[in-house]
């Protein structure tokens, strides 16, 4: 059994009046993929926020390696060992991506070391490393999605959360972002992903949480629901009776 | 004709420099905060008025002048920044609805605050404010330039310089680039956004000090009217430059007093200000984006 | 009731009118940094129709209301299209640039041996309708205040409406009212109409309240002035910038106490007021939980 890294439990988070996390428990075991299925609307992209400090919880508690972080703020949640890879990509567009890759290190202090990451960044992903001098925005959709995976880990994060990673991708990008998952994990990372192409994900994933309507409503390991069965809920739900 | 021309256009960039200055410093808090500052030049005119009280009261030299003068405005900024902006800051879910005014509604008390401040701390309308030079202006051939105008050019182009650097060169400058480009992934890449705000507005007030001691040492004399004078011509500047644009607010300083001069000189002091706003608001109808449009996002 | 508490109602009443302009503008979700040209226009129209053309008040005030959305619509048409800041800086534009051609009107004629009519930066004086007609102070006062009244209803029933709704919805979010068909560019030069007609009233009322005006009374300050009071009053009712006019008359008339010191206090607490109440002491909030209040009532009662 491995540790668990995170720890959410019983999270609430509002927008005004609306509850959009109505009470979500769930656990992230420590170098697995975990990851997170449900219909649009479920409040996925709402949790991940919370998670980042990008929202703040009503009520409930997130605990990273033990210590207690819901409510805290993003750059805070960063320092700790959270990085989030946000859906729609959010690279700085006229910033050029060498810059992207300098800020996704800002928190960080020692020259060499930030520099050695940026080598790294470009042998992980050599399409960078071609356009290190162009501006961020005029990126590919897949390129800005690598870009974008590349700053989060720039921070060195212990955490690395991704949010519906393949969205608006063709078929043959989705593959290859799906592979730097895996190789990540393979090296060690301990990932939490929000993903619509449940197809995809199951085959990723150690463990899943399927999300509807702001609660959890169903948990379980590769291979514990028929994989057509995961997809339908994820893409419509539960059937009301 | 020519010759007229010539010095009303060097006259017309040496004014112009102050408001680029101005246009610079409103143009920053604007890009980073996303927020119109209406206290941006009373709090110039804080800090102008305690060199002004200063020089009154204990008779400081020129550059004790500035110091104070720029000091006096970093405070006061930071005064605004703390009881207009921090308060409505984009407030995460659970909030009550916020308002985007409600910052620049704020920022309007204070701007009363520091015009009755000024009135309370030196009762007279005008005094009088010790004078960068007062020798001959400098000639060369037919034309003239005052030294005032000088320093003020000069002021102007090493405080851009200085600003690039700052932005290109140094971790801080990408920090607020980073902010000034998409505030959630600054957020996100671990940039301390809050801290980002305080120190931009702390900048942008000591270029808006820069700019009002220039002003203020040119003319000889200060009223409580700058503080509105200066946000008038720096949002003027901003808009004709380009909303949000820092090389729009350099373009869109000189091009305003350019305009002044100019149309001064050839249909008489009243038509000043008038040629002035129907540039703008002819601009904001047929081109909104400005002279030199900035290239971000909202 | 004494000349000093008329005064400062009378006064309450006429500055509500540029108020309550902004307001409409507000809640159509437009900032105007501009109501003060068209309490100005208002202002002159009304007092050139009433002294030098001899016309009845009333009338004079239908003038000046047809001159003020006229004036309204010559700024609004040019910038339909802007939005938020950019419409905000156009509006300021054209505000000072009405400013500076007061400055450089001069309209005068003999009435009775006497120059009446605008002279420019000397202002226009004269405006004796008011006095000239026997009209006292308390009547004047109950003149102002029938007319806000009207306007006020007015806006209630507004609120009521579907076009009421229409203009809210357009206000929070125009892509979508635009999505689902509501003409928000037609929506926007009414508003823009009415909102210059409402401050032109308010502009010939002041005029004869005070028989002298200047194109200094019609500058930013009044401009900016009126936006922060329907702001700090409230964005959920009409009542909203009625109280904010209120306060800082009412609160600057009547507390010599803080005399030279007053604004840096009002100042203050109107910073912190928005810190807490971002949209107003009678926000949309507030005003809808008294709605609630009243719906109960009346619902126990069947």
């Amino acid at each position: 059994m491995s540790a668990v890294l995170l720890q959410i439990e019983n999270l609430v988070t509002a927008y005004g009046k609306i509850e959009a996390l109505k009470g979500v428990s769930l656990e992230v075991a420590q170098g697995k993929i975990t990851c997170l299925l449900g219909p649009n609307g479920a409040g996925k992209t709402t949790l991940m926020f919370t998670t980042a400090g990008i929202l703040k919880p009503k009520a409930g508690s997130i605990r990273l390696a033990g210590e207690e972080i819901a409510g805290k703020a993003p750059h805070a949640i960063v320092e700790r060992g959270i990085a989030l890879v946000p859906e729609n990509r959010l690279v700085f567009p006229h910033m050029t991506v060498l810059e992207n890759l300098q800020a996704g290190a800002y928190q960080r202090s020692n020259r060499d070391e930030i520099e050695g990451d940026i080598e790294k960044m470009f042998a992980r992903f050599p399409r960078l490393k071609e356009r290190s001098a162009q501006e961020g925005g005029t990126l590919s959709g897949g390129e800005q999605q690598m870009l974008s995976v590349a700053r989060a880990l720039m921070s060195r994060p212990k955490l690395l959360l991704m949010d519906e990673p393949s969205l608006g991708l063709a078929p043959l990008v989705i593959e290859e972002i799906f592979r730097i998952v895996s190789e990540l994990h393979r090296d060690g990372a301990t990932i939490f992903l929000v993903e619509q192409n449940a197809h995809m994900a199951l085959k990723l994933a150690h463990h899943f949480y399927l999300m509807e309507q702001g609660k959890v409503t169903f948990s379980g390991d590769r291979g514990s629901l028929a994989e057509d069965e995961v997809i339908r809920r994820a893409y419509l739900g539960t059937a009301r009776s | 004709m020519i010759a007229d021309l010539l010095q009303n256009s060097l006259d017309g960039l040496a004014q112009g420099s102050s408001y680029a200055l101005l246009a610079v410093g409103f143009t920053l808090i604007f890009g980073v905060l996303r927020q119109v500052n209406l206290s941006y030049g009373p709090a110039i005119m804080a800090g102008c008025y305690a060199a002004t009280w200063t020089h009154l009261h204990f008779g400081a030299g020129l550059i004790s002048l500035a110091l104070i003068a720029i000091a006096g405005a970093v405070l006061a900024g930071a005064y605004v920044e703390r009881l207009c902006f921090a308060p409505h800051r984009r407030a995460g879910a659970g909030s009550a609805v916020g308002s985007p005014v409600a910052a620049m509604v704020a920022s309007f008390a204070l701007w009363m605050q520091f015009e009755e401040a000024a009135t309370v701390l030196l009762p007279k309308h005008l005094y009088a404010f010790p004078p960068l030079y007062s020798g001959a202006p400098l000639t060369f051939g037919p034309f003239f330039l005052r030294i005032e105008a000088l320093v003020t050019l000069a002021a102007a182009i090493a405080i851009c310089a200085l600003l690039a650097w700052i932005l290109w060169r140094t971790r801080f400058g990408l920090a607020v680039r980073a902010v000034i480009e998409s505030q959630r992934a600054a957020e996100l890449a671990g940039i301390n956004v809050p801290w980002v705000f305080v120190r931009v507005f702390a900048l942008a007030s000591a270029i808006g000090g820069v700019a009002g001691y220039l002003v203020v040492a040119t003319h000889g004399q200060i009223t409580p009217m700058l503080g509105m004078w200066s946000t008038l011509k720096g949002m003027l500047a901003m808009m004709l430059g380009g909303l949000g644009s820092l090389p729009g607010a350099v373009l869109g300083g000189l091009v305003l007093g350019m305009i002044e001069v100019h149309s001064q000189w050839y249909l008489g002091p009243q038509s000043r200000d008038l040629i002035a706003y129907l540039l703008l608001f002819v601009l904001l109808a047929l081109r909104p984006a400005g002279l030199w449009p900035a290239r971000t996002q909202g | 009731m004494d000349e000093f508490t008329i005064g400062v109602l009378t006064n309450i009443g006429l500055i509500s009118f540029i108020a309550l302009s902004a307001y409409l503008l507000l809640i159509a979700g437009e900032l105007s940094f501009g109501q003060q040209a068209f309490f100005g226009v208002g202002a002159y129209a009304a007092g050139i129709l009433t002294a030098i053309y001899g016309w009845p008040l009333p009338l004079a005030a239908l003038g000046a209301m047809t001159c003020g959305a006229a004036a309204a619509l010559l700024v609004g048409l040019p910038t339909l299209r802007l939005r938020g800041l950019y419409f905000a800086m156009a509006t300021l534009a054209a505000a000072e640039m009405f400013r500076i051609l007061f400055e450089l009107f001069h309209f005068q004629r003999a009435i009775d041996g006497d120059l009446v009519g605008p002279d420019g930066t000397q202002g226009f004086r004269g405006i004796r309708w008011i006095f000239e007609h026997g009209i006292e102070p308390i009547h004047f006062l109950a003149l102002v205040w029938a007319l806000l009244a009207a306007a006020v209803i007015a806006f209630v029933l507004l609120e009521r409406s579907r076009l009421g709704a229409t203009l809210r919805a357009t206000g929070l979010d125009p892509e979508l009212a635009a999505s689902v068909g509501v003409p928000i560019l037609r929506v926007k030069l009414g508003v823009v109409a009415a909102a210059g007609a409402l401050a032109a009233l308010g502009g010939a009322l002041f005029a004869h309240h005070n028989t002298y005006i200047e194109p200094r009374n019609f500058d930013i300050m009044l401009g900016v002035h009126s936006l922060a009071y329907a702001l700090i009053g409230g964005l959920g009712t009409a009542f909203g910038p009625l109280l904010g006019v209120a306060l800082d008359i009412g609160v600057l008339e009547s507390t010599r106490f803080f005399h030279g010191y007053r604004m840096i206090v009002f100042g203050g607490l109107v910073a912190i007021l928005l810190a807490l109440r971002p949209r107003g002491l009678l926000d949309e909030r507030f005003v809808h939980r008294i709605g609630a209040v009243f719906s109960r009532h009346g619902a126990a009662r069947r």
